[in-house]
């Protein structure tokens, strides 16, 4: 069985009550309710492959937490099925737990006034590891997730870095076949992001972890997930590569480029008395500028506009370049566009 | 600047008419404990009718008189001034251009002034309709209520300012204000009423100043106390309301002195 | 529901008696606190024991009873009450644990959610309770002189005090459960429990007829406290109820614990599908 999760018709419909102000309004909404449906999940449908990685992407609200919380037996389902590594969450929990883990972005599940080795110890015998590949499984994650030099300071000492590759240790004494990941590099650095990308990519190509990751950095996405999923309003909007979504999606790039500032005064001024870039290219045309700083934008990865590393080279024969930046869409820009656009996509 | 304390009082009264629920979870727990202390009284009294001139009904009333006032005189666990020193709050409040203890004590009155309709005047009413006691006295010694109370209330205030104060110089001191709290129950009636405390305990308790916190006030409402005992009751309260505040100032002065030198 | 094995009770149970440790630990690690902490609470009740005892200087008795006899009563549920402060302190912290959402992560453990909220916390402060209620016992032995003691009547003690443990623990329990629908109940529960206490540290002959069939068949906390000082004291219980009932304690405790959990696992099941 290769198929590590899998939903059909998945709906999570949560009753709201409101609640009234007031003494008397208090008391009303005990006797006479207003209760109001809100979806919150409709219809998903989703197969994930063991040894996959994938995105879950969506605005806050999107249904994503929902899912998850239904995938891992917090919440049951209204209506529809999920089975994750052949199990029914909601009525199989504790087995399930014992093959999955979980690491919260913004909660640690390491006790806050212990070494974060005591911790460690103490989920060993929450998740019943035995002794000999607790050690083996302890000593990789040390040397992979470089945990010694603060594997004796209690946790709430420790830097948001730190604490999250222990949260990450923590997740993997037991060797679980599907780790989810709720917004794990959110308020990380630049290098300790791309310690826990490296670290993620490793794990899943050791030990073919299925890994699914809910990020609102779309780098996170880029870096580790061949397959991303969007998710809004409670519904599958597109489920595909990284790729092809801004392939057909992405709109317009930006070009940031840092020219010399001398060659900067020398150019002509526009109507707005900012220096422009004479005859740009077809599809390229100059947004805004700022000093020796310009914004330009040229076309989608697929239209027929030149690709970005030929505009940089055109830049490069007619002026010295001090920088250069390629900025690409928000993902909330493209789910705009791609609600604005009407566009559905299914799974393939 | 009195303009300013009474906003002060009147702006902390404000404050509380919002936490209406916990109030009232607070108040059915003054009531059941009231209720459960009645039992225990009138259980007492099938033994004996009179005890140093207190009948089944004055012990009744003295009982629910003080559970009524608890929350006026001596609210249980009342941090909120060690609070602002642990976080450096107080710092701040420091260097107000007020007096830093009569800004707290202002406060203090307006939560009073909302415990006394919300929570002094229903509990006794509960008490009076569950166990039909009635009111007690008669208006000369309401008339002396109304002086003796309020002397109380404000040296529950001092106390309270005092066992927080202490804050200043010691770090953990949760479990002595939990001690501080009980020692001063205990002595003012809240356990057993002080005209049950044996002769020894009596004499001891009379002059300690928790005396004058509850028990000389409900002692003057239930009319026990007249002529020459009712003025030596109010020299009591008087005399240790004074020194206790002077103690207070004086601490306060001490540990803003500290502050300013030390920097918080 | 989830179907139980055996192996997963076991599991659970050593679980628990780990955790425990580590609280315990965590706990000496500032010994001094721990001390004071004992120390105060004891002062607490010491003090609140020994209001009970002068309420016996003006008065001879209490409806009958007298003073060693309430001081006996008082001891054995102190330190009943106390080992259920002392163990049920994380339930006790349930609100909180609710509030910050934490219980996700309990739900996402391979462990039952009772334990790792039983396990959570274990209130070593408590002990000072418990040291009351032992001093407590050792007077109301002076204060009775003329009472005689057999096998049977040593056998209740530890048999009744534990009961009355896991009585108080389901009911801490329950009002833990509330928290799943409003996390504004606290005082309800906290009456129920610190209430009880102190309306069962007096002979229940004091109350109303409907409050002593409470406490003995709904909430049956006087099955830890005024039932086996009846056996004790070879007084006769209300209602005609023999004596001999005192030996029953253990299976009311079950009973009620059982229902206690079962209301539990319904309060879980409410939060797997409203997730609130």
């Amino acid at each position: 069985m290769t198929l590590m999760i899998e939903a059909e018709d998945l709906c999570k419909k949560f009753r709201v009550t409101r609640r009234r102000s007031g003494l008397l309004g208090g008391l009303r909404s005990v006797v006479n309710p207003e209760v109001r449906i809100v979806p919150a999940v409709n219809d998903l449908a989703l197969k994930v492959e063991r040894g996959e990685i994938i995105g879950l992407i969506g605005p806050n609200g999107a249904g994503k937490s929902t899912t998850i919380k239904m995938m891992t037996g917090i919440l049951t389902p209204t209506s529809g099925r999920v089975y994750v590594a052949g199990l029914v969450p909601m009525r199989q929990r504790r087995e399930l737990a014992s093959r999955i883990g979980v690491v919260f972005g913004q909660r640690t599940q390491l006790w806050w006034d212990l070494p974060l080795l005591d911790s460690l110890h103490l989920l060993r015998h929450l998740y019943r590891v035995p002794e000999e590949r607790y050690n083996a499984n302890l000593k990789r994650l040390r040397l992979m997730l470089d945990l010694d030099e603060f594997i004796h300071t209690p946790v709430r000492q420790l830097s948001l870095g730190q604490r999250m590759r222990g949260d990450l240790a923590a997740a993997l004494l037991h060797d679980p076949e599907l780790l989810y990941l709720d917004e794990p590099t959110i308020g990380l650095d630049v290098v300790a992001k791309a310690r826990i990308r490296e670290f993620l990519l490793s794990l899943n190509a050791e030990h073919e972890t299925t890994i699914l990751l809910t990020t609102h950095d779309m780098d996170d996405v880029e870096m580790l997930c061949p397959r991303m999923i969007i998710i809004d309003h409670g519904r599958k909007l597109y489920d595909g590569s990284v790729a092809e979504i801004r392939a057909r999606f992405g709109g317009e790039r930006m070009l940031i480029a840092v020219l010399d500032a001398a060659e900067v005064a020398a150019l002509p001024r526009g109507d707005d008395g900012q220096p422009r870039l004479p005859s740009l290219p077809p599809g390229v045309r100059q947004v805004q500028a700022d000093g020796p700083r310009l914004w330009l934008s040229f076309g989608s990865a697929g239209s027929s506009t030149m690709p970005a590393h030929e505009l940089v080279a055109w830049l490069g024969t007619r002026y010295r370049l001090h920088d250069v930046t390629c900025q690409e869409p928000e993902i909330e820009d493209i789910i705009r566009r791609i609600y604005e656009e009407g566009l559905l996509l299914k799974n393939l | 600047m009195l303009r300013f304390y009474f906003e002060v009082a009147r702006t902390a009264y404000r404050r509380q008419l919002i936490y209406r629920w916990a109030n009232l979870a607070g108040l059915l727990t003054n009531i059941f404990f009231g209720a459960i202390f009645s039992y225990v009284i009138i259980a007492l009294y099938h033994a004996r009718p009179v005890v140093t001139g207190y009948n089944v009904q004055d012990a009744l009333r003295y009982t629910w008189l003080v559970q009524a006032m608890i929350m006026v005189v001596l609210p249980f666990s009342w941090f909120d001034l060690m609070l602002t020193i642990r976080s450096g709050e107080v710092v701040t409040d420091l260097s107000k251009p007020c007096d830093f203890y009569w800004y707290w004590f202002s406060r203090e009155v307006g939560r009073n002034v909302y415990y006394v309709f919300f929570r002094f005047l229903p509990t006794y009413l509960a008490g009076a309709l569950l166990f039909s006691f009635g009111l007690p006295g008669d208006w000369h010694s309401w008339l002396a209520y109304g002086l003796a109370f309020p002397l109380g209330a404000m040296t529950g205030i001092t106390y309270r300012f005092l066992y927080n104060v202490i804050a200043f110089w010691i770090v953990e001191a949760r479990a002595m204000v939990t001690l501080a709290s009980v020692v001063a129950l205990f002595f003012t009636g809240s356990y057993v009423p002080l005209p049950f405390f044996p002769a020894w305990l009596r004499a001891i308790a009379d002059w300690l100043p928790f005396n004058g916190l509850m028990n000389i006030p409900v002692e003057i409402v239930l009319g026990k106390l007249n002529g020459n005992m009712l003025w030596l009751a109010y020299s009591r309260q008087i005399f240790w309301l004074i020194v206790l505040t002077l103690i207070v100032r004086g601490m306060t002065l001490l540990a803003s002195r500290r502050v300013v030198v030390q920097g918080g | 529901m989830q179907i139980i094995s055996w192996r997963a009770v076991l599991h659970d149970m050593l679980l628990y008696r780990r955790l425990i440790a580590l609280q315990i630990r965590a706990q000496l690690q500032y010994k001094i606190n721990v001390l004071i902490d004992i120390g105060t609470y004891l002062a607490v009740t010491v003090l609140e024991f020994g209001a009970l005892l002068l309420f016996f200087g003006p008065f001879p008795s209490l409806l009958g009873w007298k003073i060693g006899e309430v001081a006996l009563l008082a001891a054995i549920m102190s330190i009943s009450f106390g080992f259920a402060e002392m163990a049920g302190a994380g339930i006790d912290n349930f609100s909180d644990t609710i509030r910050r959402g934490e219980f996700d992560r309990v739900l996402l453990r391979p462990v039952g959610a009772f334990t790792q909220v039983i396990g959570s916390d274990f209130r070593l402060r408590r002990l000072g309770r418990i040291t009351q209620g032992t001093i407590a016992f050792v007077i109301a032995l002076r204060l009775l002189p003329n009472l005689h003691w057999t096998a049977a009547k040593l056998l209740i003690l530890p048999i009744s005090i534990i009961s009355g443990a896991v009585i108080f623990i389901s009911i801490l329990l329950l009002g833990a459960t509330l928290c799943f629908w409003t996390v504004e109940t606290t005082e309800l529960t906290n009456m129920l429990t610190y209430g009880g206490r102190e309306m069962l540290s007096y002979p229940i002959t004091i109350y109303s007829q409907t409050l002593q069939r409470f406490f003995l068949f709904v909430v049956p906390i006087a099955f830890g406290s005024y039932v086996p000082t009846c056996y004790i004291l070879e007084r006769p219980l209300p209602f005609g109820i023999p004596s001999s009932v005192a030996f029953a304690a253990p299976l009311v405790a079950l009973v009620f614990a059982l229902v206690a959990g079962i209301v539990w696992s319904f309060g879980v099941n409410r939060y797997q599908s409203t997730g609130s």
